[in-house]
């Protein structure tokens, strides 16, 4: 559609069409971000009711404290580990699904459902079943393997026990868009390979994976942010942190420090901190998404 | 992994037919097995959800309990899970109805109208996505203090109800709708109003059906927001309604299959709505990858 064939010219009309949106967006998005980054150079007294200006002070703060080292390097590696279990199964099922001949609607739909997953019942579902003493799945895991899963105690397996919860609800969107980004891979590509005996995983390797790269980054993005942000009720509800900080992710430590410690301060300092993790992401995926825009449809 | 057969058959004609070789056998064994794996946590809670607490505590228990559905009647009445549910409904309704009618006006004037700004207009709401909740949540909840709508429906939608991916996706969508049916409107005279009525929503109605359901999925997994705003208990939405069933338990046992009849009754509403409308969504995010 070209520029001329727009049909209405009034500004005002144009205006008042747009304001329920922005007004929304300027009250309950852009002016409390601003105010986070004000709060962050103040300090909180006597739970919020005075303010004294700091500075930098509470960033200083967060870089010389060794629970917020921790909490970061946490939020990190619990998003690589997301992403790349998330990547690997949806990769998995969406290669299958791209594969199969017969029935391919159908299962698809059998296997997106996580999507419509709360987290907060993939926590609290998954809490019982790989519950220490009472989960069915521990219990037969423990029998077949003889290792002793005791993930109340331990902070690794209580690591890898919120993480495989993510993963589980991730799943349903990223098959999607997987399987998605293989249909659109020209078949011409796929039939000589074949022709030529390739096997699946160098053909996945070597044709499919640098095709549907742009569709990996967007993933990787989305399942990161989806690390920092989105896993907050499965901490909340099957650790509340722990054992000994080692899920203390940076949304829950924010939100402790926030809504139950009033450091009212330090938190908006750390909720800038996920602005730039936000920022930097959606970065990434602009500058990828630019250079791959040859291959979109 | 099916390579061999792939092989062969790939090669004996130049003609493709169905393939029902061994190949696709293990793609459908794959299949089945990842499907299965991927719902059997679901399998053992509904199962779970049936039995007594005695019944739950014998692990290896896998048969239908004797309590029936009476645990789910206990979620429902005795822990209030059915006033969350339905305060999780209106917030949700709420939520899809304006974040949708909001959007589609948004996006008719960006593509219909001729503006000064116009494309820093449309940045400026892309630049949303760089504020979730959380880049915010201290003031935000300062300023529903000062506004008065801590604890009301309000401070659980208000901010939810502007939405920079909806107002993308339907102005992606309008862009492709076909310019003769614009002049058309425009030779007619038609009012804007009218042309989004007459001829936008009814050319939209996948669009806003994929929008709708992202949306309401969205909306019914909030956890985080309701869990601060909202301390009185009776107004709590289902997802934090879900963490108050911890706490159910009966002479020293908790009672987890009190507790997975919540979690599954938390979960069927946006599983309903995923099933029913999967075409429209599907087509939403097809859009949404371009």
């Amino acid at each position: 559609m070209t520029e001329t064939t727009k049909p209405y010219d009034s500004t005002l009309g144009a205006a008042l069409l747009l304001l329920p949106t922005l007004v929304v967006l300027v009250v309950f998005l852009y002016y409390p971000a601003l105010l986070t980054f004000r709060l962050s150079l103040f300090q909180t007294l006597l739970l919020g009711t005075e303010r004294a200006f700091v500075g930098l002070e509470n960033y200083v703060g967060l870089l010389g404290s060794g629970a917020y080292h921790g909490s970061f390097l946490i939020s990190v590696a619990f998003a690589a580990t997301v992403v790349l279990g998330t990547l690997v199964v949806s990769l998995f099922v969406a290669y299958l699904l791209f594969q199969v001949e017969v029935g391919e609607s159908t299962y698809l739909v059998a296997a997106i459902w996580p999507y419509a997953l709360p987290t907060a019942v993939a926590g609290t579902v998954l809490l019982f079943l790989l519950h220490p003493t009472l989960g069915i799945i521990t219990h037969y895991v423990e029998a077949l393997t003889g290792v002793e899963l005791d993930w109340f105690t331990s902070g690794p397996l209580a690591f890898l026990v919120v993480a495989l919860s993510a993963v589980w609800k991730q799943l349903g969107y990223n098959i999607v868009f997987l399987v998605a980004a293989l249909n659109n891979v020209p078949t011409t590509l796929t039939e000589s390979a074949k022709l030529d005996g390739v096997g699946h995983l160098r053909l996945l390797r070597r044709v499919y994976l640098p095709l549907i790269s742009p569709t990996l980054v967007f993933l990787v993005v989305v399942n990161t942010i989806y690390a920092f942000f989105g896993a907050f009720p499965l901490v909340d509800l099957m650790t509340s942190g722990g054992p000994s900080g080692a899920t203390n992710l940076l949304i829950f430590k924010l939100y402790r420090d926030a809504f139950e410690f009033s450091s009212l301060g330090s938190a908006a300092a750390q909720s800038v901190v996920l602005f730039v993790v936000v920022a930097l992401l959606m970065w990434v995926q602009l500058r990828v998404s630019d250079r791959y825009m040859h291959y979109g449809a | 992994m099916a390579t061999e057969t792939d092989r062969r058959s790939g090669a004996s004609t130049a003609v493709s037919f169905p393939d029902v070789s061994g190949g696709q056998l293990l793609v459908h064994g794959g299949l089945v097995l990842s499907i299965f794996l991927m719902g059997l946590p679901l399998l053992l809670a509904l199962v779970m959800s049936t039995q007594t607490t005695t019944e739950v505590y014998q692990v290896t228990n896998l048969q239908i309990g004797s309590d029936g559905l009476s645990n789910y009647e206990t979620a429902l009445s005795t822990y209030n899970l059915g006033q969350y549910m339905v305060n999780s409904f209106v917030m949700a309704a709420v939520i899809v109805v304006g974040k949708v009618a909001l959007s589609l006006l948004a996006a008719l004037a960006l593509v219909y109208y001729e503006f000064p700004y116009e494309r820093a207009v449309f940045v400026f709401v892309l630049l949303t996505l760089l504020l979730p909740v959380p880049v915010r949540i201290v003031p935000l909840f300062q300023l529903m203090a000062d506004l008065g709508w801590a604890n009301t429906l309000l401070a659980i939608t208000g901010p939810y109800i502007a939405s920079a991916t909806a107002v993308f996706l339907f102005r992606q969508h309008f862009r492709t709708i076909p310019s003769s049916l614009v002049e058309n409107a425009r030779l007619d005279g038609v009012g804007p109003l009218t042309f989004l009525v007459r001829v936008l929503i009814p050319m939209s109605r996948g669009m806003i059906a994929g929008v709708a359901v992202i949306t309401f999925v969205y909306a019914w997994n909030q956890y985080l927001w309701p869990l601060i705003v909202i301390s009185d208990q009776s107004k709590q939405v289902v997802q934090v309604g879900i963490r108050f069933l911890q706490g159910a338990s009966q002479s020293g046992l908790t009672q987890w299959g009190l507790i997975m009849a919540g979690a599954v009754i938390a979960l069927l509403p946006p599983l309903a709505v995923l099933i029913a409308l999967h075409r429209p969504l599907l087509e939403t995010f097809s859009l949404q990858q371009k």
